[in-house]
């Protein structure tokens, strides 16, 4: 009972700290120790701006399913829906989510809407709208190239937007170059042998996929973490770890890849979002 | 109210085009007809230099040596006519284009219950002709409790104003020409000596049915009024609206959008004292060049906020920018609702409530708005089992109930993304009919380490479409992990020789 009323004051605490930083709370103690380790794809906390990179647009189906594997977790009583957002363009080059294969997935495709602006200039727009929506759990958008309008000057607004309301935006990004943004969490999703299936041992299995996290800010309450894992797909538990790959050992706690942002910068835009 | 414009052709060529208007040449309008070019438009010049309509453009050259002639271009016409029409909403909301004789040319306008904000409907008559005198046109109208009266007034004793009971009497001494009929009918009614309307009353209506169908008596009576004869309004009928003129025109999108804010707030307190919500309005922009732009928006569900439907309308104009003409100056901006329903307080409420619907929908309205209804969609299942007919797309804004017998078997391997078109591929196959085992897709070789299937999907018989094969669906995974959905196109050795294959779609 003791330990029930402390942990409150903690957490209100916490809170209290986090409005006057402008930022989201830190992860309890109490279910980080429960994890027994950090898994960041376990409990990262909602409200981030995530950034998942693959190496191109075949390695696409991967990325969009650990973001909804991700988006997933969010979807709350209050918090229905996740926006898919993609320029009109390019969705040849990556497809387009399919309703059938999100239902054999394992999420809910009325959960799902999508959007296909013609611009990048739009998307951005379309981005900043939605997750300003009380009723959005997260936005998934689909960014082919490098646009020039994705700066870090807009990812910055992004990701104070995604914190003041508490909805979390996934940019799924393809290339090896990679610029500065103002994002919690950068994962790299590359392919993985699927799970193994029992009596055919030529058919593939669950997803899998082999997830690396470069970079996460450590005032975000997911810790300065890097780590890989390899994560299996199913449709109860959602991304988790595989058999056999004990990730906790590979989660390396480190120096934060890059502090606050210029001070002159930080302000600036704090005013803005 | 009927306004027939006789010479809108060359009146409107010649406010196109000042020069035009003031040489002192006739001015006419031809067409090719079979072979022959015949006149179709005469201006008053050309009319009073002895030239009349269908008559070959040689023969008028001769008879009028300095005729300046072009040729006619309809679809021009009928669309400036039709922005002409509009313009007209200011007048009276119901406005249409009678198309009976020409698709340009006349206009009815219903004038019930409005005309007393112009003085009584003699005066609206003047105000509305002398205006249109004022701009070049040369205009006659007629007010009628029939659309047919009025048209025939307008055309044959233009000016009256008749009342419902001197129909009869009024349309009597009227040719037979003015009750809208086809050539034949009035050649048919001349050689029986039927000239004058009056003739036709009290015939046997047998007899005439008989000798030129039933048109000639729908005509008559609802010229007579006992036929009521309803138009289609060219622009939808505001049930509620709000407008406001200008003592000097407005140009810049700011300004009107600023109006269009203005006016939302009183169109929100109109709906508000009805207990009514709207989910389709639209921002007419009266120009003083007598154009009309429309700029329509629509909500997922009922609503009276203000700051809701000027929001909406913001984003609309931003999709417009380049587009955004305002000619000289807009002279008056009208905000109307549509498809109003009742909307009790409670529901506004929603808001405060922990349900999200009501936020998302106006999400969705706000996005709609501004990249276009079709650009924020949903998936609606479709009960086929072709991959790709499967699921279209439908607005988010306008969803419909799902068709519960559509929804696919979840236990079928479906892939994350489809590719909207499939993609050809090479693909090697240990055997012709077996699965998949290297392929190269976008000019990158891959081999496969493992792949379950086929999944065969028929044709679809009983839809229209020839020519198509049974398909083969694997899942193959590459030596890296990536897994992808292919088909093969055609049974080997029972459709086709030499299969095809294709990508479809990639797996998580």
């Amino acid at each position: 009972m003791q330990g029930s009323a402390k942990e409150r004051v903690v957490a209100e605490l916490r809170a209290r700290i986090a409005g006057v930083e402008r930022r989201a709370p830190l992860a309890g103690t109490a279910e980080r120790e429960r994890d027994g380790a950090a898994l960041p794809f376990r409990h990262a906390p909602p409200g981030l701006l995530h950034e998942i990179w693959s190496a191109s647009a075949r390695e696409a189906g991967g990325a969009l399913g650990f973001a909804l594997g991700q988006g997933r977790r969010l979807i709350g009583r209050a918090r229905q829906a996740v926006l898919f957002l993609q320029l009109a363009h390019e969705a040849q080059e990556t497809g387009l989510p399919y309703g059938a294969g999100l239902k054999s997935f394992g999420f809910d495709p009325q959960a799902l809407t999508l959007g296909r602006p013609r611009d990048i200039g739009e998307l951005l727009w379309a981005i900043e709208e939605a997750v300003a929506c009380r009723a959005v759990a997260a936005v998934v958008a689909d960014i082919g190239g490098a646009p020039r309008a994705l700066d870090f000057t807009a990812s910055r607004r992004l990701s104070l937007r995604a914190q003041a309301s508490g909805g979390s935006v996934f940019l799924v990004r393809y290339g090896a170059q990679r610029e500065a943004s103002a994002a919690a969490l950068r994962w790299r999703v590359e392919p993985a042998p699927s799970a193994p299936v029992r009596f055919d041992d030529r058919a593939p299995g669950d997803a899998r996929l082999k997830v690396v996290l470069e970079k996460s800010l450590s005032a975000r309450g997911v810790g300065g973490l890097k780590g890989e894992w390899i994560l299996n797909w199913t449709e109860a538990h959602g991304w988790d770890l595989a058999d056999g790959d004990q990730g906790a050992g590979r989660a390396v706690a480190g120096a934060p890849a890059y502090g606050a942002p210029p001070a002159a910068l930080g302000d600036r835009l704090s005013q803005a979002g | 109210m009927v306004l027939h414009l006789p010479r809108w052709a060359t009146d409107c060529l010649k406010r196109a085009d000042r020069r035009l208007g003031a040489l002192p040449l006739p001015l006419a309008l031809y067409e090719r007809q079979q072979g022959a070019m015949r006149l179709v438009a005469l201006d008053a010049r050309a009319a009073g230099a002895g030239l009349s309509e269908g008559q070959s453009l040689s023969d008028a050259r001769a008879l009028c040596p300095e005729l300046d002639a072009r040729e006619i271009d309809r679809g021009m016409l009928t669309s400036v006519f039709a922005d002409f029409a509009d313009w007209h909403s200011n007048a009276s909301p119901i406005v249409s284009v009678l198309t009976d004789s020409m698709p340009y040319g006349d206009l009815a306008l219903d004038i019930t219950g409005v005309a007393h904000l112009f003085g009584g409907e003699n005066r609206m008559l003047a105000h509305l002709t002398e205006r249109l005198e004022m701009l070049g046109f040369t205009v006659r109208g007629a007010v009628a409790g029939s659309v047919g009266a009025a048209w025939a007034l307008a055309r044959f004793a233009p000016g009256q104003v008749a009342g419902n009971e001197d129909l009869p009497d009024v349309l009597a001494s009227l040719p037979v020409a003015a009750l809208r009929l086809d050539d034949a009918q009035v050649e048919g009614l001349l050689q029986m000596g039927l000239k004058r309307v009056g003739q036709l009353y009290g015939r046997d209506r047998g007899a005439l049915r008989a000798r030129f169908g039933g048109t000639l008596l729908n005509r008559l009576d609802q010229a007579l009024g006992l036929v009521e004869e309803r138009v289609t309004p060219r622009l939808p009928i505001p049930e509620r609206h709000a407008e406001r003129r200008f003592a000097e025109p407005v140009t810049l999108i700011d300004d009107v959008m600023l109006t269009a804010r203005d006016l939302g707030r009183q169109l929100s307190a109109q709906l508000e004292a009805e207990g009514a919500g709207a989910q389709s309005f639209h921002l007419f922009l009266y120009r003083i060049d007598h154009k009309v732009m429309t700029l329509s928006v629509n909500a997922a569900r009922a609503t009276r906020e203000a700051g809701h439907i000027a929001r909406l309308f913001a984003n609309r104009a931003e999709r417009l920018s380049g587009e955004f003409d305002a000619g000289f100056g807009i002279e008056a901006v009208r905000l109307a609702a549509t498809s109003v329903s009742p909307l009790d307080t409670t529901q506004i409420g929603a808001f405060e409530t922990d349900d999200g619907a009501a936020d998302l929908d106006r999400l969705y309205d706000r996005m709609a708005s501004r990249l276009g209804p079709l650009a924020v969609s949903r998936q609606k299942f479709v009960n086929s089992h072709i991959p790709e007919r499967a699921v279209t797309l439908e607005p988010a804004v306008a969803r419909t109930p799902d068709d519960p017998q559509a929804m696919p078997d979840a236990g079928l391997p479906r892939p994350l993304r489809l590719l909207p078109r499939p993609e050809q591929i090479e693909v090697v196959a240990e055997v012709p009919d077996g699965p998949p085992a290297r392929m190269v897709w976008r000019r990158v070789a891959y081999r496969f380490a493992r792949a379950s299937g086929p999944e065969r999907i028929g044709v679809e018989w009983w839809q229209p479409g020839e020519g198509a094969l049974t398909r083969d669906y694997y899942v193959a995974e590459d030596e890296e992990g990536r897994r992808f959905w292919l088909y093969r196109e055609g049974l080997y050795a029972v459709e086709t020789g030499r299969p095809r294959w294709f990508m479809h779609g990639l797996f998580a």
